[in-house]
């Protein structure tokens, strides 16, 4: 379980977060929403101790990731999986090198075994015989995918996706949304999405945070932040959704 | 409202003032990055497996733009020192000259400020892009330790290249000196051996071996810490890229005159 509770955070003067609480639950989607630039992916490296905020705390597993040592903060992050914005593959690596970075230094694989978690991570993500090529020669939805890879090969047990489905087409980025449910039903992880993209959250969803003005309006269920009486909420989802979408509501 | 005021009031202050503290709060971020590598130096497990691929990057990368710099170094050098001489002094002197002007000075001084260009520029730009892109942040997501990783294996395969590539730089200089005594200033080869032998004294070599892991160091360090701590997307990585050329030529020339001073 992850706990978020009171997290500020400012940056050269300008604060990006007052006070933002929501947790999350084992096994569930977490969807945090929110406008651009609104400091939704520095929560996201605030829970594995990438960035630390001014003050709060955020509980993983009921420990304080603020507090923790660099050490700590180490082996918090073999629990986490990160799929970055960019996926930001090591360009300077093929993808089979990329996934099995982790594998090599923080496991006792066999060399076969690497080769063999390699084909597996890649065949999760539906793409195959792409070990020995560049990131530079993928396309947008592929990196992603390598990304996703790169971060399930130590099966964590949680993931934390930033943006997953930006800059990419509708075709790709449902096939992403499609992605994070799978793992979420065959690895069983608890995760986190940060997105703006209201479609992507649906479809992926099981709670939602909506943030403002670096505050937590409300959390809850679909239901439950379609039908808030929150002014700002109301205006946030009818301002993010387009009218077929709220027709299915 | 009162600094505010206070600023417009003394503005060369307040320039001095905002720049001194950038320099230290600089200086600080610095020696704190050097000081996690240096106490992290036993982990070698972190980046011992980079240190080769480093070496091979900035060293044999290098090598020939080393040599080329070092043999016309010795050539101009050989040719100068003739130039000068009066017409009664030997012209064994001329070998002296090269031997002396090329281990201490020249091929440890040239090679620093070639690879200062070549090799810092390189390191602020990958670690840069690499800044910019969350590649960094990826690798410590993935419970790596970043610095250890990234930063370490460069510094390390600095300071043991670059005294490589400066006495591969000395050999290539004398035989360029020798080279150009010949064939410009028509001193003969024995001559200019005489003279040199006579000079040569092994500290001369040590001491620019000694210069040059200094300057691996200092090259490789502030190249690191400038792409380390990138900001502002890529103009932020050209910017750090232009200012570690820079800061690199400046701390390598004032390196050289302070190690001058206490070694010689």
């Amino acid at each position: 379980m992850i706990l978020i509770e009171n997290i500020w955070k400012q940056f050269s003067g300008k604060q990006v977060h007052r006070g933002i609480s929501f947790d999350v639950r084992e096994k569930e989607t977490l969807v945090v929403l929110g406008k651009s630039g609104g400091g939704k992916s520095v929560l996201l490296k605030m829970v594995i101790g990438l960035i630390k905020p001014d003050a709060g705390r955020i509980l993983v597993d009921g420990k304080n990731v603020v507090e923790m040592t660099y050490p700590e903060l180490r082996a918090l992050r073999f629990k986490f999986g990160f799929l970055f914005q960019g996926a930001a593959l090591f360009d300077s690596m093929t993808v089979g090198e990329n996934i099995a970075l982790s594998l090599r230094r923080h496991a006792d694989f066999a060399h076969g075994e690497i080769r063999d978690r390699i084909d597996y991570a890649l065949h999760i993500v539906g793409l195959d015989n792409v070990q020995h090529v560049m990131p530079s020669s993928l396309s947008g939805g592929m990196k992603k995918r390598v990304g996703l890879a790169r971060s399930i090969a130590l099966t964590p047990r949680y993931m934390l996706y930033d943006e997953p489905t930006t800059g990419l087409d509708v075709a790709t980025a449902d096939g992403i949304n499609l992605l994070i449910n799978e793992l979420r039903s065959s690895l069983g992880v608890t995760s986190i999405v940060v997105t703006h993209d209201i479609h992507s959250a649906f479809v992926v969803g099981d709670r939602f945070a909506v943030l403002e003005k670096g505050e937590t309006l409300m959390t809850g269920t679909r239901e439950e932040i379609q039908n808030s009486d929150n002014e700002e909420v109301r205006k946030y989802i009818n301002s993010s959704i387009s009218p077929s979408e709220s027709g299915h509501a | 409202m009162t600094t505010q005021s206070t600023g417009y009031a003394f503005p060369f202050f307040s320039t001095i003032g905002r720049r001194g503290e950038a320099f230290f709060t600089h200086l600080g971020k610095y020696c704190s990055l050097m000081w996690w590598m240096v106490k992290n130096l036993s982990n070698a497990r972190e980046y011992s497996g980079n240190i080769a691929q480093q070496m091979v990057l900035i060293g044999n990368n290098s090598m020939l733009i080393v040599v080329f710099v070092a043999t016309f170094v010795g050539m101009v050098t050989s040719v100068q020192s003739a130039y000068q001489l009066y017409a009664w002094i030997p012209r064994t002197v001329v070998g002296s000259l090269v031997i002396k002007s090329v281990l201490l000075e020249l091929t440890p001084l040239l090679t620093a400020l070639v690879l200062a260009g070549k090799v810092g520029a390189t390191i602020t730009a990958e670690l840069g892009s690499m800044r910019v892109s969350e590649q960094v942040d990826a690798l410590e997501a993935l419970a790596f330790d970043s610095i250890s990783f990234l930063i370490t294996p460069r510094i390390l395969a600095g300071i043991i290249m670059f005294p490589i590539l400066v006495v591969f730089g000395d050999v290539m200089a004398v035989l360029g000196g020798l080279f150009g005594a010949v064939t410009i200033s028509h001193i003969s080869a024995a001559a200019f051996i005489s003279g040199m032998k006579s000079s040569f004294e092994v500290w001369d070599g040590v001491f620019g071996i000694i210069k040059a892991t200094f300057f691996g160091f200092t090259i490789t360090s502030i190249a690191c810490y400038q792409g380390y701590f990138v900001e502002g997307g890529s103009e932020g990585v050209g910017k750090a890229t232009m200012g570690t050329v820079v800061l690199t030529c400046l701390a390598v020339v004032v390196m050289d005159f302070v190690l001058a001073s206490i070694l010689l």
